[in-house]
């Protein structure tokens, strides 16, 4: 404590300024490179765990705000977890909004609440599909989509996490707010559901 | 399920994925810069916050702790350390070294504060 006021009252005033502005430069550099390295794939996780574009965007946005806002101040090496924890949160109140919506709309008059959305594993390519099937770029990611909304919300997490965005199973853990252990189950049983709806990859 | 086999899942679907991040379309990077700009503006927001909230508070505990060295000074009881040095030090704590943007619009007041604790104490 004498150190640090030594130190205060050693630093003028102007010093101490500068400093507090450079440090904040320094952060906002620094969490702009994060969040541009790290955008674009959240976004597309977005997109695939939630199946809307707006809303996906709208996720990421709102990611980014809590991040810069609640972790800011966090060590650099902890952002990519936590932001994933706080995009993951926000995925998953925006999955029960829906599931709360569309109960609500299976009570009403000559509705459906399930006939916009159709079975993913049912219309999931036929894993025994012919050699023609053209199973590469977007339309294998599209099949894989498919059967990913087939999975647990945690199976898709993790295998969202691990696999696309290359999370390892600490910061997974993390970033789905359990145990490694659990990561590395839902992780396994992911990969087992999701070879069973796709097949063999082309 | 083999090693191989889901080896070559994840493989196979990390490219799809992969590729589809590369040719994401402008429109949607567009907006991502866009959301990446407005979240950043919170360390602004964030720090005007924290002066507003926390100044007026600052201000008023280093009036008080002026206060307290003042009548220590004129009870005659020591403080352990050097009296301007452990003010000082408080006052350190006061304005704290998360943000010291503060000192831009009342740095006449803290240095009054503490040429007041330093005069009343010695």
């Amino acid at each position: 404590m004498i150190r640090s006021a030594t130190l205060s009252a050693a630093l003028p005033l102007d010093g101490r300024r500068d400093m507090a502005r450079e440090t904040t430069v320094d952060q906002a550099r620094a969490l702009d490179r994060f969040l541009a390295g790290i955008e674009r794939r959240a976004l597309r996780i977005a997109e695939i765990a939630l199946r809307d574009h707006a809303e996906a965007q709208d996720a990421v946005q709102d990611a980014m705000i809590r991040l810069v806002r609640s972790y800011g101040q966090h060590p650099e090496d902890q952002w990519r977890p936590l932001f994933y924890r706080i995009l993951q949160n926000r995925i998953t109140d925006h999955q029960r909004r829906q599931k709360v919506r569309n109960a609500v709309m299976a009570w009403w008059p000559g509705r459906d609440a399930d006939e916009e959305a159709p079975d993913p594993v049912e219309s999931a390519a036929d894993p025994d599909g012919g050699p023609d099937q053209a199973l590469e770029g977007m339309e294998l990611l599209e099949r894989i989509e498919q059967a990913l909304a087939g999975l647990s919300g945690r199976q898709r997490e993790a295998f969202l996490l691990r696999n696309f965005e290359g999370l390892d199973v600490a910061q997974t853990a993390v970033a789905m707010g359990c145990s490694e252990g659990s990561v590395k189950t839902h992780y396994f049983r992911a990969l087992q559901a999701l070879q069973q709806v796709l097949g063999e990859l082309k | 399920m083999t090693d191989e086999r889901m080896r070559e899942l994840e493989r196979k679907s990390r490219a799809a994925f992969d590729e589809s991040v590369e040719s994401l379309d402008a429109a949607s990077r567009s907006r991502l810069t866009r959301a990446r700009a407005r979240a950043l503006e919170e360390l602004q927001h964030r720090r005007a916050a924290w002066s507003s909230t926390w100044l007026p508070a600052g201000a008023a505990a280093a009036a008080a702790l002026a206060a307290v060295m003042l009548w220590q000074g004129e009870e005659g009881t020591a403080p352990a350390t050097t009296p301007a040095f452990a003010a000082l030090e408080d006052l350190d704590i006061v304005a704290g070294s998360e943000d010291l943007a503060m000192f831009d619009e009342d740095e006449e007041f803290y240095a009054w504060a503490v040429g007041e604790m330093s005069d009343g104490v010695g």
